[in-house]
């Protein structure tokens, strides 16, 4: 199974994907969106995280309007597995794949971080929960547009009844409080992860490649997590692994 | 000749340096922004034979500036630092040091690490000041052939309570928002650094930026043209921003004291991260390629004195000559004259030295692979000149003609000022005094956590990423330094802690530099790492100012006696801490003539062989012993306490015992590394209780467990000094059952044991009780509310 995992200028995430991909048994390579061409040979795409195009007009916005887009719509269309994390998270809303209730419209943006106590750029660590991490895990955070909104009712309605929410901010015991600080950016629903109906789109806010491993985890983080760091150096999971299983599971899914 | 003193000689502008009178010298220096004396214009005319070029004139301005020549402080730094050892492969010589952290797979890696000032520049647009200065350092990083893993900075800001309040707090914000908008999207987590306030810094903030880079020890690249270009054409290609007029006359204002701060605004630079990102993924494919096929470069950027500085000082250190045909310099703005496409200080820049056969390859890489030209308008990479195997000049043509020749050696030769040292300085000999009651010492003990220097900083540093590139493995305040694990697959960490506390400089100037080398060196230890390499800021006022070249001089000796006196620890022989890089900023005064208080600021570079034994500073369990390695005195001289009592200037600052820190760091990092410790603080700045109550808050401020200690076994004539009192040492947690016997060499005391439920209980003369509600809001809430 191999999956691209596609660079477009300003994103600097891609080599730490990389290697979390690898630790669930894919083969990854990075693509550079110059390359569009070479996309076609791969099972599954990865879009990473940070700055593309330095974030001019909107987070994603720039990346989500070049060529090369269309060919990552058209193979995820076609029904190959298809990721963005923080900033390529922000792409796909920004083509319309997520959350995807009408193809091709984008429906949904990520808003500047407003949880009411704190604005812009926020690093810092959460718990999640939902369906991609069905016991609460902590994960890592670090953007200034990550809030999931959307200006249409019927749009927020349809992901909660059709439950696109993958993840959401969660107390360390699982439990969803709507309120600061347990949502960190004021998204609707304290979404962290939305997905499209066909399951094979998913973005996600939070880093899982920054918690792929337990040395990657703060000591002050409740659970396992301190024990595990002092274990087995790097070949211990972390609690983003299950990000990556999943992922796997769905290009195996896609495949058969 | 006309009025403006220049020479009419053909189109070459010369300055009549040679029989101008005095005053027509100022004015020629005046009139073209130059910052040379007298005697030095004199000098350039006698070194060159003849008047110097516009070009020529503004080149020497900036080489000879305190920025690039060091001019004050050169002979002082190669008196007494040591700057080698076991581990170092590459000492101070270039632009960044290079220490070995270990092998893996048969594979040797090691860190390359900088130091440096943003001083003025951020005192003056903080935002632009603080980006640049890390654009600044990881330039110096990468062109060793590193790949950048971490910075971390070390700020000083004014008064946050005083007479300048809101200014200092403009640029503070503004500093940490200039960190955060360069180091985030160039995709560098940040690993730490301290941020100290003091009223000293009221009309002078202090940006310092340590970088650190991972590289396999073979591939370490020189800034030299490499011997090879002696037999084969070897070309000088330009890569990166297109170059404009930014920064012109920035190493000049870095070297010369702050005035209207309008004057200086055109020298700060542009930054450009997103750019500086793509020349990163650029470079380190040529690299790869460069390594792979065995292909002999040389690699430099470009900062103060932009391309004539880089093409002389690339050229002189291969030890051949260079000639630039200028007008192929790829430019952001049409119009500029040759003097300021030279010597203009545009942000990402770097200069490769490469056969011509390749240059072609290399210019492809960036400029169709990685599409410079498309990501940035203006930029590129391009071929501007050619090395000359046969002479040692340095030759610049304009369209044919030449606008400037010199030797290199003379270029980069530098200069030498003859500084002054004042007689040492009287000390007050009063003592911090102290007549509260219980109930008072309580609440000093909250004030003390939480004032501005002792309080979390967690707020601070969510602003950075810490975690990009997914090797960090301790974030800032997790521990006593950050740790990374930089060697892709390998279990080595490496270790980052940066010190340096001015309200000791101020008291005692040699007391400063040697306790930030014995605090830095403690705090590496304290995760469990080898201390192996430092690096060094040095932050003065005016060193034509006898006091401040005094003190200047006692903090160089003060870190060289720490750096000899402790020694590398893991070493059985003794041998010096090497200083690997190092950045000295001098003239920090505001224009009333305030200088800043006496600033060595030193960084501490240590190796874990296997980091899964690395320590923080959270408690662990409870019903584990809490144990004080060290000695105890009578030190608040410059204490947090003697600050909020009103009594700044009084007492004896802590004065690091050397064989003693050394003792005791070889018993504590073999604790570390048998993986006994559970958690390990050091005591420095608040004293012993800051140690206890951070310990308890883990870094994040959420006290889980509780503490019960007993003051009595402590050497001391009372609470308030047993609590206070900044004798630097260590507090371990270890577990129940005999103590190790590695701790019967050094001195040590059982202060007391964790406990389960979240209270610090202090039993001395009376007992103090905090609840972990309290200090959590005294540590976390107190800075966070100033950053809103």
């Amino acid at each position: 199974m191999r999956v691209a995992v596609v660079l477009f200028p300003g994103m600097n995430c891609e080599s730490e994907s990389v290697r979390a991909l690898e630790s669930v048994g894919l083969a990854a390579e990075i693509v550079r969106a110059n390359e569009p061409d070479r996309l076609d040979a791969f099972d599954g795409f990865l879009l990473p995280g940070g700055f593309s195009y330095e974030d001019r007009i909107r987070a994603g916005v720039v990346a989500a309007h070049l060529p090369v887009m269309e060919r990552i719509v058209r193979a995820a269309e076609a029904g190959r597995p298809v990721a963005g994390i923080c900033n390529g998270a922000q792409v796909l809303l920004e083509t319309g794949l997520v959350p995807g209730l009408h193809p091709g419209r984008v429906e949904m943006a990520l808003a500047l971080n407003d949880s009411g106590q704190r604005v812009g750029y926020y690093c810092d660590w959460r718990w999640l929960v939902g369906d991609l991490f069905p016991e609460p895990m902590p994960l890592p955070f670090a953007h200034a547009e990550g809030r999931f909104v959307t200006r249409d009712p019927a749009v927020e309605r349809a992901i909660g009844d059709r439950g696109l929410i993958a993840a959401r901010y969660c107390e360390p015991n699982g439990r969803i409080t709507r309120a600061w600080p347990v949502n960190p950016n004021g998204a609707f629903d304290n979404a962290a992860a939305i997905r499209n109906p066909e399951g094979n789109v998913l973005a996600i806010m939070p880093h899982p490649e920054r918690a792929n491993w337990a040395f990657q985890v703060p000591v002050a983080v409740e659970g396992e997590w301190r024990e595990a760091k002092r274990s087995g150096f790097r070949d211990a999971p972390g609690p983003g692994r299950r990000f990556f299983t999943a992922f796997a599971d769905l290009l195996r899914r896609a495949a058969a | 000749m006309p009025a403006d003193g220049t020479k009419a000689g053909a189109e070459v502008r010369r300055l009549a340096f040679t029989d101008g009178s005095d005053d027509l010298i100022r004015r020629q220096v005046a009139e073209n922004g130059l910052s040379f004396t007298r005697e030095e214009a004199r000098d350039l005319a006698r070194l060159l034979g003849r008047d110097p070029t516009l070009l020529e004139a503004h080149l020497f301005d900036t080489m000879w500036s305190e920025h690039c020549s060091y001019k004050s402080s050169k002979p002082v730094l190669k008196k007494y630092l040591p700057t080698t050892g076991r581990f170092v492969v590459l000492g101070p010589v270039e632009d960044a040091g290079v220490v070995s952290i270990g092998t893996h797979d048969g594979v040797e890696w090691s860190v390359a690490i900088g130091h440096e000032s943003h001083n003025h520049p951020s005192q003056v647009v903080p935002y632009e000041g603080a980006a640049t200065g890390i654009g600044g350092i990881v330039r110096d990083v990468y062109c060793m052939g590193a790949d950048v893993f971490c910075t971390l900075d070390s700020l000083r800001f004014g008064d946050l309570d005083g007479p300048n309040a809101e200014r200092c707090r403009e640029i503070m914000l503004g500093v940490v928002e200039g960190i955060a908008g360069y180091g985030n999207p160039l995709g560098i987590p940040n690993l730490g650094g301290e941020t100290v306030f003091h009223p000293g810094y009221d009309d002078n903030c202090l940006v310092n930026v340590i970088c650190a880079g991972v590289m396999r020890t073979d591939r370490l690249v020189h800034s030299a043209v490499p011997a090879e270009a002696r037999n084969e054409p070897y070309d000088l290609v330009l890569v990166g921003k297109g170059t404009d007029s930014s920064g012109f006359g920035g190493a000049a204002m870095a070297s010369r004291i702050l005035d209207a701060e309008e004057d200086n605004r055109s020298a700060v630079q542009v930054p450009d991260p997103f750019l500086k990102r793509v020349l990163r993924n650029a470079t380190l494919e040529v690299l790869e390629v460069a390594a792979e096929r065995g292909i002999a470069v040389g690699f430099k950027d470009l900062g103060a004195g932009g391309i004539a500085c880089l093409s002389s000082e690339i050229a002189h250190s291969g030890g051949v000559g260079v000639e630039l045909d200028l007008e192929r310099v790829h430019l952001q703005e049409t119009g500029l004259p040759p003097e300021i496409i030279a010597c203009a200080e545009t942000q990402e820049r770097f200069g490769w030295a490469v056969p011509r056969w390749f240059a072609p390859e290399v210019v492809r890489i960036y400029n169709e692979v990685h599409e410079l030209p498309k990501v940035s308008r203006g930029a590129a990479a391009t071929v501007i000149g050619r090395f000359l195997p046969e002479e040692d000049v340095m030759r610049v043509r304009w369209h044919g003609e030449i606008v400037a020749e010199a030797r290199t050696e003379d270029i980069t030769a530098g200069v030498v000022a003859q500084r002054f040292a004042a007689d040492p300085r009287e000390r007050v000999r009063e003592d911090v005094s102290w007549s509260g009651d219980t109930q008072k010492l309580r609440t000093l003990a909250l004030e003390v956590l939480a004032s501005p220097n002792i309080a979390s900083k967690r707020e601070l540093y969510s602003h950075y990423d810490q975690e990009v590139r997914g090797e960090t493995y301790f974030r800032p305040g997790e521990a006593d330094a950050g740790v990374s694990l930089p060697v892709p697959g390998a279990p080595i960490g490496v270790a980052l802690a940066a010190d340096g506390n001015p309200r000791y400089g101020e008291l005692d100037a040699w007391c400063g530099g040697a306790t930030a080398i014995a605090e830095s060196v403690r705090n590496v230890v304290c995760v469990g790492a080898r201390p192996r390499a430092l690096t060094d800021c040095l932050n003065f006022g005016n060193p034509e100012k006898p006091e401040v070249y005094r003190d200047f001089v006692d903090a160089v000796r003060g870190l060289s006696d720490a750096a000899r006196g402790i020694g590398t620890l893991e070493l059985d022989e003794p041998e010096a801490l090497p200083f690997v890089s190092g950045n000295v900023s001098l003239y920090n005064e505001s224009s009333t003539g305030r200088a800043v208080p006496p600033s060595p600021i030193v960084c501490c570079l240590g190796v874990l062989p296997d980091a899964s034994r690395a320590t923080s500073l959270a408690l662990a369990a409870a019903g584990d012993r809490i144990v004080l390695v060290g000695e105890r005195r009578r030190e608040l001289g410059g204490s947090e306490v003697s600050w909020l009592l009103g009594q700044r200037g009084r007492g004896d600052v802590p004065r690091p015992d050397f064989a003693l820190e050394r003792r005791c760091g070889r018993a504590v990092l073999a604790l570390a590394e048998a993986g006994v410790t559970r958690a390990a603080h050091d005591v420095s700045a608040g004293g012993l209780f800051v140690t206890l109550a951070e310990m308890m808050l883990g870094g994040w401020d959420r006290a889980r467990l509780g503490l019960r200690i007993d003051l009595s076994a402590l050497p001391g004539e009372s609470d308030f000094e047993k609590l206070f009192s900044e004798t630097g040492a260590y507090v371990l947690e270890l577990p129940p059952g005999d103590l190790p016997a590695v701790l019967a060499d050094v001195p040590h005391v059982v202060i007391g044991e964790v406990t389960a439920d979240p209270v610090l209980r202090v039993h001395g003369t009376d007992v103090l009780e905090f609840r972990a509600e309290e200090l959590e809001r005294a540590h976390g809430a107190s800075f966070a509310r100033r950053m809103e």
